[in-house]
């Protein structure tokens, strides 16, 4: 009986290994092609079921803009400016944004938007929704440091003054900080607003049906949605939220439909199954190592020497099973709404973040250092992307005469990294994914600002400086390129953020449906417009 | 009574204070959870959400809020979710109170079958069932779960593979569930069904020609029904906190993923909520079974 049991036991153990997971490959890298959206659907659509990581904590994005939240009400609430699956942007609510001098913003309102429960997008409600992203503590609060006043100047005209110009505001109003709200929704509601059992104060083509707390998010199509141009396909959508494993399990058996994957993990289990479809988009999302001031890696010329010896392509074959590719700057390629070319020559040129190692010119950096012989300690929270890339510096570390140790934290404190100062001083190197929600490169490089509060290490160039807020106040894209092809230079000169490899923004989809952008846009732009039946 | 509530309140007090200091001295910053995306991560912003959420203010202060807002019935917002804890918890209890009681009836009905089995058969049944829950104990949940997914899930298609809301989804966690507390309840039931039958008013019945299936069913059985309800119990008490791994494999929005992603989130307030909950109902599910015992065995009230 013993064995009958044991044997019974091996067959189920070997049935459950056969599943999805098993009998995949990993992809090649080279061959990974880039979409902006997937092919158009042809049908419509009673319902689907849309997976999430995990259940969004709120949906007012003002007080917690997370991914899972701003997948949701992207169909949801719209914007003054809207971004579009290309990542380019363009008027929304707004109808014109015009600057009659850099300091000042005009935004001239559409005049047939409406909420949903029909009242008219006022100006009076801009200006409120404005004030409201720029409160303390909201989450798009930094977005506004530059803005004097916000004001009503017509009927439909909204004036925004600034202390000083910024090129980015235009972006911003694309994403979080541009939301409109329903003034009188909202403030009736108080801190209820976002939270389940209670209505959206937004004029999106979609509204929240239903939350089911701990179990699921329904949006339904809003069929008095103002912009008649506009026509979603999907009556209804149910977002549940899954772990890897349930996640692959229901797009496999067809009980979910579609996903935005937050980790490749699910996208190579899923690769080989005929019944769903994985679509990879542009994406700012780039893995980079962070490295703080305690020990070596405070010479620029031991960082340089390290990103010249780590296996990018390595990294991306076994951390990210070829789902992503090497990298040589800290921002995606889907930052580049503008100019495109112009930044793709100048990342074509960029040296000293090769695919494959360059040991010698690493060793004689080293050596010009002074060949230390402190140890690297380099963290991970033991998940495989950041376990590998540890074992990846350790390699590189040890061909180049240093020497280099994992300490391994556990995940619900590797975020601390970012806000406590004796977590930093553990370590050297700390692996993290890292993206912008706007799509200019220069969202970023203000992470390279002297006393910037991601720059550990202490990166201090006044001419950077002066740079960042040049290129803040230069409204001309291509004068703006010009400026942020400069910063990339320097950054990367000098190692401030080691970059590795880029990962895609990647979609699934059940073999019926098809249609949203693979980009990443799905945080502000309405993909569920776009999603619909098979032809 | 009054003496039982009061032992119950005080317990529910002292817990809820060392609750309250695991989570104060447990290492992480709930600041970095609340504040969304790590573009925010700036000095400013982490000062105005730690001043919105009272995190600066010394251990007792914070303690004593918390306390002062409870006796009154509200159990805060918590942090990860804008919510009411009481609603939170509301709308998860269902599913783990429906996930436990079907993996109760299941454990229960087949656990004490098999020991009756194992017990009255004896020889090769006793030796299989004794070999088959050893089995079943030895087979992480985890595992069971996966097993279960593979093979009825995905490859059959028998049973949905995540979610809750029916018996049908329920069906799968509810036998993982089951499965360990099956076996302990089978080795229970035949250990006091085997001791009762070598006691002498058992061998009395027997002399005096009384059919064997009637002698099981009065004497013995009756007579072993003690430990097997208070096992029965005490194993339904400790599933009302075991059903973490079966409620994440499954992807079942239950109590038990609630307290995990709370106390990795540092969201004190709902951990504080579940884990006083799960307190609670081992007591009541304790004092139930103290209660009953009475009625079972009449010894019991004599002494």
């Amino acid at each position: 009986m013993k064995k009958t049991l044991a044997l019974a036991g091996l067959i189920a153990l070997t049935a459950a290994c056969g599943g999805p997971a098993a009998t995949t490959k990993a992809p090649d890298p080279a061959k990974l092609t880039l979409v902006d959206r997937t092919a158009k659907a042809a049908g419509p659509l009673d319902s689907a079921v849309w997976l999430l990581d995990e259940e969004p904590g709120t949906l007012d994005l003002d007080s917690d803009g997370g991914t899972n939240n701003r997948t949701v009400m992207a169909n949801v609430c719209e914007r003054l400016m809207q971004t579009q699956p290309d990542m380019t942007v363009k008027p929304w609510l707004a109808e014109k944004a015009e600057q009659p001098d850099p300091k000042t913003m005009v935004l001239t309102l559409r005049q047939d938007a409406t909420f949903h429960d029909g009242s008219p997008v006022t100006a009076d409600d801009v200006v409120w929704s404005l004030k409201r992203h720029a409160g303390e503590g909201m989450d798009e609060s930094d977005e506004f440091e530059d803005v004097e006043s916000v004001g009503k100047t017509g009927d439909h005209q909204v004036t925004i003054a600034f202390k000083k110009p910024n090129a980015l505001f235009v972006q911003a109003l694309a994403g979080g900080a541009g939301i409109v709200l329903n003034k009188e929704v909202v403030e009736k509601l108080g801190k209820d607003y976002g939270t389940p059992g209670h209505e959206d104060g937004c004029s999106g083509p979609y509204q929240v049906k239903e939350w089911a707390s701990g179990s699921q998010i329904t949006i339904e199509r809003y069929d008095a949605y103002w912009n008649k141009e506009v026509k979603p396909l999907t009556k209804s959508i149910a977002f549940k939220w899954a772990d890897d494993t349930a996640l692959v399990n229901s797009l496999a058996t067809g009980a979910a439909q579609g996903a935005y994957l937050s980790d490749t993990g699910p996208a190579v289990a899923l690769q080989a199954n005929q019944a769903v479809s994985v679509a990879y988009g542009a994406t700012t999302k780039v893995f980079v190592l962070l490295p703080t001031d305690r020990g070596v890696l405070k010479d620029p010329k031991i960082r340089r020497a390290l990103s010249l010896a780590v296996d990018r392509a390595g990294i991306a074959k076994s951390g990210f099973a070829g789902l992503a590719r090497p990298w040589k700057v800290p921002v995606g390629a889907g930052a580049w709404s503008y100019e495109k070319e112009a930044f793709q020559t100048a990342y074509d040129q960029l040296q000293g973040a090769p695919e494959s190692p360059q040991l010698e010119e690493a060793k004689k950096l080293v050596q010009e250092a002074g060949s230390p012989k402190e140890p690297i300690i380099v963290a991970t929270n033991g998940e495989q992307a950041r376990t590998v890339i540890a074992n990846a510096v350790v390699d590189a570390a040890k061909k180049i005469g240093l020497s280099a140790e994992i300490k391994t934290v556990p995940a619900s404190e590797f975020g601390s990294f970012y806000t406590d100062k004796s977590m930093r001083a553990q370590v050297d190197l700390v692996p993290d994914d890292w993206y912008i929600t706007k799509a200019d490169p220069i969202g970023f490089y203000d992470n390279g600002l002297t006393g910037s509060s991601n720059n550990w290490v202490g990166y201090s160039s006044p001419a950077y400086d002066e740079l960042v807020a040049k290129a803040l106040e230069t409204t001309d894209d291509a004068a703006r390129a010009k400026h942020v092809i400069e910063l990339q230079r320097m950054f990367t000169a000098d190692m401030v953020w080691i970059s590795l490899v880029e990962v895609p923004n990647a979609v699934v989809l059940g073999s019926k449906v098809t249609g949203p952008p693979a980009s990443q846009v799905h945080m502000g732009y309405p993909w569920a417009v776009d999603l619909g039946a098979k032809g | 009574m009054v003496r039982k509530l009061a032992g119950l309140l005080a317990t529910l007090l002292a817990t809820s204070f060392v609750i309250f200091g695991a989570s104060y001295a447990a290492p992480g910053d709930p600041v970095t959870f609340l504040a969304g995306g790590k573009e925010n991560l700036t000095p400013e912003y982490l000062a105005a959400i730690r001043a919105q959420y009272h995190l600066d203010d010394p251990f007792l202060v914070q303690y004593g809020r918390w306390l002062g807002d409870a006796v009154t019935g509200d159990l805060g917002r918590s942090l990860q979710y804008n919510d009411q804890v009481a609603d939170l918890l509301a709308a998860r209890l269902p599913s783990t109170l429906g996930l436990v009681a079907y993996a109760s009836v299941l454990f229960v009905v087949f656990g004490v079958a098999l020991g009756v089995m194992a017990a009255v058969r004896g020889g090769r049944t006793d030796a299989a069932v004794v070999a088959g829950t050893t089995f079943a104990t030895s087979v992480p949940p985890f595992v069971v779960a996966t097993v279960l997914i593979s093979l009825f899930g995905v490859q059959l298609g028998w049973f949905p593979v995540m979610g809750g809301g029916s018996l049908w989804h329920l069906t799968l966690p509810a036998v993982t569930l089951a499965l360990g507390a099956l076996a302990i309840i089978s080795r229970v039931t035949r250990q006091a069904m085997v001791e009762q039958r070598e006691l002498d008013h058992v061998t009395v019945a027997r002399a005096s020609g009384l059919s064997e299936r009637l002698i099981v069913v009065r004497h013995v059985f009756r007579g072993a029904l003690g430990p097997i309800v208070t096992m029965c119990g005490l194993v339904t008490a400790g599933m009302l906190a075991g059903t973490v791994t079966v409620e994440t494999a499954f992807g079942l929005n239950g109590i038990g993923s609630l307290l995990v992603n709370a106390i990795n989130t540092h969201d004190f307030p709902v951990t504080q909520a579940v884990l006083l909950l799960m307190v609670a109902a081992y007591i009541a599910v304790t004092t139930l079974v103290d209660l009953l015992q009475p009625l079972i065995d009449p010894r019991v009230r004599r002494t």
